[in-house]
């Protein structure tokens, strides 16, 4: 490992006040925020106030996080949210759960099957709406009414399209590979 | 921490956004955990003008926050950079504000314990303080955050109106309430003195700096208030209904001065 100050040593400098700290931490996380946060919203003014109100929280309450797991993963928790609040704000601006691989060439296709097998597919079968729940629930974490602020969609439909997915990866996975 | 890394490929394909949900999804929880990945990641593709954000986002966490008196200017419908631009000016430092207050109430108490001088100095300092503290509000040698803010194209004359509203808002119940111990005058009789040299501040200030303007109109009315008392005339006479109606006119006509030559309010690095 290089000798460079871990995460955790920047937030306990950050809590200090230390503007160097800060910017080292910005430097390392805002970029892949950034790129990850886009991927759930294509107004690029958005994702980029989601990330400063991101890094003016930790600022602000570096002690929120708790030592437990990644900071990367702490970050990514706040940025999601701060994106679900600035999206709430901002009516007009529709979230877009873009996958411009909707249909993965044949050749990916194969490479995906390799690498991972059948829930892959399953997933890539889903409607876009569904997947677009799956993704703001199972991986991003957010609660059903996040998710619903996230996706502008009632909080009924969120948990009705969770459900339908679920059912439809369970008996995907259940028929085998086709 | 593992030896498996995102290949160069699938790294592409993440930030290009040519995944599929399984494969972002994958990705995605390996960057949470892997370090070298996300400084590739970042490498790899910018979505945003980082380096923009990080001024925007070191400004604000640089700035205080919002003081007691922006957030009552906000609340007064301000918007928030507006309520921001108007407090930030000089004038509404703690310091200042305190030691104007401190002048005020001294002068007050020495006419309020029945000093002959103590109302003459009430009359003196009272009705030049808010003039005083407007010119400091919008001068740019007290002010260093003036000038950038000028040199946009935000509009000097709302910049100066606002401050000098928010500044009289300020200034004039403190006046008011301190003229109230002061005995034998009615309080508000300070009210026109004030608010007509807050009025040739603005106007002298479209030819000079506004500070010189504050303190030469503060010279000339302790030049005649310190002639009056040689002269042993009383206090009252200053303030009786014909020199009301004057500085009346003085405000008036000084203010419309002010309007017509707003243009020249633009001109003001002339002054450093």
């Amino acid at each position: 490992m290089d000798s460079r100050p871990g995460d955790e040593t920047l937030l306990l400098a950050v809590a200090e006040r230390d503007m160097g700290a800060f910017r080292t931490l910005y430097e390392r996380h805002a970029g892949w925020l950034a790129i990850r946060l886009a991927r759930r919203c294509n107004d690029r003014d958005l994702v980029a106030d989601a990330i400063q109100d991101t890094f003016v929280a930790v600022w602000q309450r570096p002690q929120g996080f708790r030592g437990d797991g990644d900071i990367a993963a702490w970050l990514w928790g706040i940025a999601i949210r701060r994106l679900v609040s600035r999206l709430r704000t901002r009516s007009s601006v529709a979230a877009v759960f873009e996958h411009a691989g909707t249909v993965p060439a044949a050749e990916d296709q194969v490479l995906l099957s390799v690498e991972y097998g059948d829930i892959g597919q399953a997933l890539a079968r889903l409607s876009p709406e569904m997947r677009a729940v799956i993704q703001a629930v199972v991986l991003d974490g957010l609660s059903a009414r996040e998710a619903a602020q996230l996706l502008h969609v009632p909080v009924s439909s969120v948990k009705t399209r969770l459900y339908r997915a679920k059912a439809h990866l369970r008996a995907a996975l259940a028929e085998g590979p086709s | 921490m593992t030896g498996w890394h995102l290949d160069d490929d699938a790294l592409r394909r993440y930030v290009e956004r040519t995944d599929s949900l399984a494969e972002g999804a994958s990705a995605e929880q390996h960057l949470l955990s892997c370090a070298p990945c996300r400084a590739r990641v970042t490498a790899a593709a910018g979505v945003i003008d980082l380096a923009a954000l990080w001024d925007r986002t070191r400004d604000a966490v640089e700035v205080p926050r919002p003081s007691v008196f922006e957030r009552l200017l906000r609340v007064a419908g301000l918007p928030a950079h507006e309520a921001r631009l108007v407090a930030v000016a000089s004038a509404f430092r703690g310091v200042w504000l305190t030691g104007v207050a401190a002048v005020l109430a001294f002068a007050a108490l020495a006419a309020a314990l029945g000093h002959a001088r103590g109302t003459w100095l009430f009359l003196a300092v009272a009705p030049v303080v808010p003039c005083l503290v407007v010119a400091s509000s919008y001068d740019p040698w007290l002010d260093p955050a003036l000038e950038p803010e000028l040199v946009t194209p935000y509009p000097a004359l709302r910049l100066i109106l606002l401050r000098t509203i928010a500044v009289l808002v300020l200034a004039l119940p403190a006046v008011l309430l301190l003229g109230l111990v002061v005995p034998g005058e009615a309080p508000f009789a300070w009210l026109l003195p004030a608010v007509g040299f807050v009025a040739v501040v603005l106007a002298a200030s479209t030819w000079f700096s506004p500070l010189r303007s504050a303190i030469a109109v503060s010279s000339a009315w302790l030049a005649v208030v310190w002639l009056l008392a040689a002269r042993s005339g009383s206090p009252e006479s200053v303030l009786q209904a014909r020199a009301q109606a004057g500085f009346l006119a003085l405000a008036a006509a000084s203010f419309g001065i002010f309007l017509l030559r707003r243009r020249r309010l633009r001109q003001l690095r002339p002054w450093r």
